[in-house]
């Protein structure tokens, strides 16, 4: 062991003081070959400066020479259906007007930073940016951080947006919500449906669901007459979960805030929601508690689940006869009410100008070409809900999607997540023992006792 | 052997060797690129994210990120769940990888074909291992509870990610799954580099099978285990994609782990204050950690 240790010792040695000797001989060969190259040490100290120099010019020149010459827009989107419509809507405006636009595609996860940082910073390095509903109030709360869109109408001559707007759409684009200055557009319309199976209500003669009570019936008699699961629902921690949660939890009369801004989910009426999620929750799948909204379209799909909380993008795949084992089966509709009359969440897709941008006017005519009615009928037809009363009633795009009539009432009845800048950390939090409770960790009157702690915890915090 | 190695000393010390400063500075010259790229982008963000993390939003100097730390019952579950995971996965891995390596490192039929068959789950990406796991583990389509119903068993009760107790075991197991194939790399390596000449030695003096493994093997393959402990703590107390696609941290807040909570109040709630102050404190419990299995490995080369 000693003698071997000894070995390894001295063998180490031997290694680095040979690499020492190789190395140094190496240097003086590669020095012996620059020199034949004319390249002694100060012309080399020279080259490398000189290469750093040409380095930084090329850099800078790139980073500079964006903004000369012609109009240029460059649009944040995220990369999926509606960024993808953007960027095809782009690409027409491009031919049309002569105006370059550059689209710059982020995952859903941080495009909000990327969009947040070039607002709070007044980089402008966007000319529009597309926001889903929820992050609006962190760039307009405290500071604008978006664009004043009266004026812009105003140098125009227009008094402001037209009516067709979907009245709780272009109210998401204001702030204060609904009556304050207007920060944005309305470019895709969505807002969540109630999905079930029309076929097993008329078998057992069941009532549609319009009450919450009627679902948890038809949810109670399918499991035990069909052998299948009642009911399903997104139970995965945080974002999932609260989605699905809100609809019932503001049709039982509860409310997250109260006048003045305090948390007040552990409310009666909150702990009675709960208490009717977790009695829905023994008609679902096992395991609901982690499901997000591909599994439990899966169940629909499949034809293992008869009743669930979606979004309009799943509406396609119930006609398509590759994905759905139930094609003529599943109605849409809207939510279910119980104290109060249903009210969906509200999720849309704004179009707005960071107040940084370059090019107001331009960005300002791309965004009144995009929300035209004429564009969104092409944006519908390129699979997002629009956000026009006369698109979604347009007899020609009915034809094509049946469910426009309910989605249309159900965007007009629909209600915003709490407008908080700090709505993500509030329904992470939320999320977070609203599936204590569906897991079993805690009694929903505790899960929304801690709920409301955490809530008031984070609400003092601020940002 | 000790002729040569003062002939190497002595030539060290020649005077011929003295070369002049541009000759000296060259290499440092031609190291300048790699150290420049380092300072850039690990340097350079590092003191940028201690600064942030001392900042608070308006730029005024604070340590309310740091006091946070101590009062959020969310980071400290998300420390000691991280804790318990490094821990049971480390453990885990290291078993079966030294018995998978002193398994294949002795003389089996289709050796090599077991060998490369090992590798494969390393080989994976973590996210598609995640999915792959995510839909065996799913109760009512998954191949687990699909094997169990076809064996007459009831599986209502066994939902994996959904429950709040298995949900943990479960992220563990995948990491398991997939990573021992590495602690089994560099074991197996390690057992390779062995020489011949101890194992002939314990055998002429007559030691047990389990005498020739505790006192030749084991210190022999000393290092070989630090390191491959070592770059797994590392990794293990890092730990984010398969717990982001697996379970996102729930149900709950069961699997939540020190970097999925920092990636949430970082690009989520958009404090990133906050979230150096956590990634900070990551940092020095990893370099801790690390640095006593680097002196553990030195005391070794010592001996």
């Amino acid at each position: 062991m000693s003698i071997l240790s000894l070995n390894h010792h001295a063998d180490l040695e031997v290694r680095s003081s040979a690499f020492r000797r190789a190395f140094s001989r190496r240097t003086t060969r590669l020095k012996a070959e620059l020199r034949t190259l004319h390249l002694h040490r100060d012309g080399l100290v020279i080259t490398t400066a000189l290469f750093a120099a040409a380095l930084w010019l090329a850099v800078f020149s790139a980073a500079c020479g964006r903004r000369s010459g012609q109009t240029e827009l460059t649009i944040a989107v995220n990369s999926g259906v509606e960024g993808d419509g953007l960027k095809a809507a782009a690409k027409d405006y491009q031919a049309e007007r002569g105006v370059k636009v550059t689209i710059a595609e982020f995952p859903y996860a941080n495009l909000f930073e990327k969009e947040l940082v070039d607002a709070v910073n007044r980089t402008g390095a966007y000319d529009l940016i597309l926001l889903d509903d929820p992050w609006f109030p962190r760039f307009t709360s405290e500071e604008q951080h978006l664009a004043d869109l009266e004026p812009l109408y105003q140098s125009r001559g227009s008094p402001g947006p037209d009516e067709d707007f979907v009245k709780t759409s272009l109210a998401l684009c204001r702030h204060p919500y609904g009556t304050g200055k207007l920060y944005a557009l309305p470019y895709v319309g969505n807002s969540q449906l109630f999905f079930y199976r029309k076929d097993l209500f008329e078998k057992y003669g069941l009532r549609p669901p319009a009450q919450w009570d009627d679902v948890l019936t038809a949810a109670r008699t399918i499991t035990e007459k069909e052998k299948i699961h009642g009911y399903t629902m997104r139970g995965a921690q945080g974002n999932p979960v609260a989605s699905d949660f809100l609809p019932l939890f503001w049709a039982f009369g509860a409310e997250m805030f109260d006048a003045a801004g305090r948390p007040t989910v552990n409310s009666p009426e909150g702990v009675a929601a709960l208490k009717f999620m977790l009695e829905l929750g023994k008609y679902s799948p096992p395991g609901y508690v982690s499901f997000n909204a591909d599994e439990v379209a899966a169940h629909l799909l499949q034809g293992t689940a008869a009743q669930t909380i979606n979004w309009p993008a799943w509406i396609s795949a119930f006609s398509d006869p590759a994905k759905s084992k139930v094609l003529g089966k599943v109605e849409f509709t809207t939510m279910p009410g119980q104290k109060r009359p249903g009210q969906a969440e509200i999720g849309n897709w704004l179009l707005a100008i960071p107040q940084a941008a370059r090019n107001q006017e331009a960005s300002f005519d791309f965004l009144l070409w995009a929300t035209s009615a004429e564009q969104m009928r092409q944006s519908a037809l390129r699979g997002n809900p629009p956000t026009r009363v006369s698109v979604f009633n347009d007899p020609e795009m009915r034809a094509k999607y049946p469910a426009f009539p309910v989605q249309l009432k159900s965007l007009e009845t629909s209600r915003p997540r709490p407008r908080t800048p700090l709505w993500n950390e509030i329904e992470n939090a939320f999320g977070i023992f609203l599936s204590k409770a569906n897991s079993g960790e805690l009694t929903p009157e505790a899960a929304m006792n801690q709920a409301n702690e955490e809530l008031s915890r984070i609400l003092a915090r601020g940002h | 052997m000790a002729e040569r190695g003062i002939e190497i000393v002595s030539a060290d010390h020649a005077p011929e060797l003295r070369t002049p400063w541009h000759e000296r500075a060259l290499p440092y010259l031609l190291l300048a690129p790699a150290v420049l790229v380092l300072l850039l982008l690990t340097i350079y963000p590092l003191i940028y994210a201690v600064t942030v993390s001392l900042q608070t939003r308006a730029g005024a100097w604070t340590l309310a990120n740091f006091t946070r730390l101590f009062a959020d019952r969310f980071f400290l579950t998300a420390l000691l769940q991280t804790l318990i995971y490094t821990l049971a996965a480390l453990i885990a891995e290291f078993l079966l990888g030294l018995g998978l390596a002193l398994l294949l490192d002795s003389q089996i039929r289709a050796r090599n074909l077991f060998r490369s068959l090992l590798l494969i789950p390393m080989m994976l990406p973590p996210v598609v291992v995640a999915v792959i796991w995510r839909l065996i583990y799913n109760p009512n389509f998954g191949a687990i509870n699909g094997t169990l119903k076809s064996w007459g068993l009831n599986t209502d009760k066994l939902t994996w990610l959904a429950s709040p107790r298995m949900a943990l075991p479960s992220v563990i197991l995948v990491d398991i799954w997939q990573w021992t194939p590495f602690m089994f790399l560099i074991l197996l390596a390690g057992l390779q580099a062995i020489p011949q000449e101890p194992y002939e030695a314990a055998l002429i003096d007559g030691s047990s099978p389990w005498q020739t493994f505790r006192h030749v093997t084991l210190p022999l393959l000393k290092p070989a285990i630090l390191i491959a402990l070592l770059l797994r703590t590392m990794d293990l107390l890092r730990i984010f994609d398969q717990v982001f696609i697996l379970t996102q941290g729930g149900p709950g807040f069961a699997t939540e782990t020190v970097s999925l909570y920092i990636y949430k109040t970082a690009f989520r709630f958009f404090d990133f204050g906050y979230a150096a102050a956590m990634s900070f404190v990551l940092l020095v419990l990893i370099n801790f950690i690390s640095v006593g299995y680097i002196r553990l490995l030195k005391r070794q080369e010592k001996v």
